[in-house]
């Protein structure tokens, strides 16, 4: 009976990596860019990969390093465009009818560290601990950055009803 | 009047992420009884992961660029000079993956496959799933009947299946019977139990009689995010379903596995 060996551990990773990149990036090719640079790190390091870790946050923190990086290279990057600037073209489309893409165009809308945030714990079903150490921030950071994403994400979506449509929603009371 | 103490915007996030206790999630769920905004809100932020998870679903399933997979192949694999030392959980569920093939299994297949149609499983399996994704964010009633009356849930489902359920024991894995109900499949009874750990995190176990399949290995599918392992052991069929990392769901289905051998 052959023990899968580390190899074939960070291999078995790839498709859920493949998935968080190409949400993060909302592209292809620099998804599987990303993708093969976190590869080639992870191989290339493997010794560093901790007994009991487990190998997907080793294999997120390495991706996201790299992302980190590749934005910092990318500084001629276009200015992210916030939600308070986002024109009425953009804004809500309609709640049920959301497509893909508008879901796609919507997450590229927020700022990449909620995006990060937002991913790895909603797509990818990282705990807040775990994101907190994938990302190197305090859990604190998570949850704000969470609650900031989520509901700038669903502002975008359209699934606020008649909200005012602020930054960040605030809780309605009927009572 | 106000209620006595308001729900807060991170606590609506912690329930739905599997962050709170039993007992926090009990009581924001009192609280989100009284609050429909609080729970309207709840459902917005829940539409939007499953909503993230069906879009990017599929890239899970697409094969590797051929230019990537190439690379791959290619680079190096440095071990490191650490070979020895304690086991590491990899080799640990490998051992467990062993003694489920000696215990019987036909083989462990492993791979990552998507619900093929083709499938005879396919139907089966896609109904465990559904009855997972169905009942498992229920709040105020995700079973019908709890762990506490577990004796007389698994009784009732052995005399309603036509053929002897049991509720394995998780705790050692960290988790916890929550209970378990019966359901329609295809016209026949089907049971349900549902598992909770620590952290909120949900896992259903799904069965039904089984005339139409053969017995059939270990098998992994995957779909919207949920992943489930599945096989048949006749008179049953069984599947574990959860939004868990295959490793996890392994490991557990693995120890649902030979428990439900040891009879």
């Amino acid at each position: 009976m052959p023990v899968p060996s580390r190899r074939d551990a960070v291999t078995a990773e790839i498709p859920k990596l493949r998935r968080y990149a190409r949400a993060l990036t909302g592209d292809h090719g620099e998804a599987d860019d990303l993708i093969q640079d976190t590869l080639e790190r992870a191989l290339g390091r493997l010794a560093q990969w901790r007994d009991g870790d487990s190998p997907r946050k080793w294999l997120f923190s390495i991706l996201h390093n790299l992302h980190v990086d590749s934005l910092r290279r990318k500084s001629r990057r276009p200015p992210h465009v916030g939600l308070e600037s986002v024109g009425a073209e953009q804004s809500a489309p309609a709640a049920d009818g959301a497509s893909g893409r508008d879901l796609d165009r919507a997450l590229q809308l927020l700022p990449g560290e909620q995006r990060q945030v937002l991913l790895l714990v909603g797509l990818e079903g990282l705990s807040y601990a775990e994101t907190a150490e994938v990302l190197a921030i305090p859990v604190g950071t998570v949850m704000s950055r969470l609650a900031r994403g989520r509901g700038r994400l669903r502002a975008l979506m359209g699934y606020e009803d008649g909200d005012k449509g602020g930054g960040h929603p605030a809780l309605r009371r009927v009572k | 009047m106000t209620p006595e103490r308001r729900i807060s915007e991170a606590e609506l996030h912690a329930y739905l992420d599997g962050e709170l206790t039993s007992d926090e999630r009990a009581e924001l769920e009192g609280l989100l009884a009284a609050s429909p905004a609080d729970a309207a809100l709840l459902r917005d932020f829940a539409r939007l992961n499953e909503a993230i998870g069906q879009r990017y679903a599929g890239v899970l399933d697409e094969p590797l660029p051929g230019e990537l997979e190439q690379r791959l192949a290619r680079i190096p694999e440095r071990e490191g000079g650490r070979v020895s030392g304690a086991l590491r959980p990899w080799t640990l569920i490998a051992a467990a993956l062993a003694v489920a093939m000696l215990a019987g299994t036909a083989g462990f297949v492993a791979r990552d496959l998507m619900i093929a149609k083709q499938r005879p499983e396919a139907g089966f399996v896609s109904t465990a799933i559904g009855a997972h994704r169905v009942y498992v964010p229920e709040v105020r009633h995700p079973v019908e009947v709890g762990a506490s009356e577990e004796t007389h849930l698994v009784q009732w489902l052995t005399k309603r299946i036509g053929a002897k359920v049991r509720a394995p024991a998780l705790a050692g894995l960290g988790w916890k019977l929550v209970g378990g109900r019966l359901l329609p499949d295809d016209g026949q009874p089907a049971a349900q139990f549902m598992y909770e750990d620590g952290t909120g995190r949900r896992l259903t176990l799904y069965m039904r009689k089984e005339t139409g399949l053969n017995n059939t290995a270990f098998q992994f599918a995957e779909s919207e995010g949920f992943a489930a392992f599945y096989w048949v052991d006749r008179p049953l069929a069984y599947a574990i379903a959860g939004r868990l990392s295959r490793e996890e769901l392994t490991t557990i289905a693995t120890a649902v596995y030979g428990q439900l051998e040891q009879r």
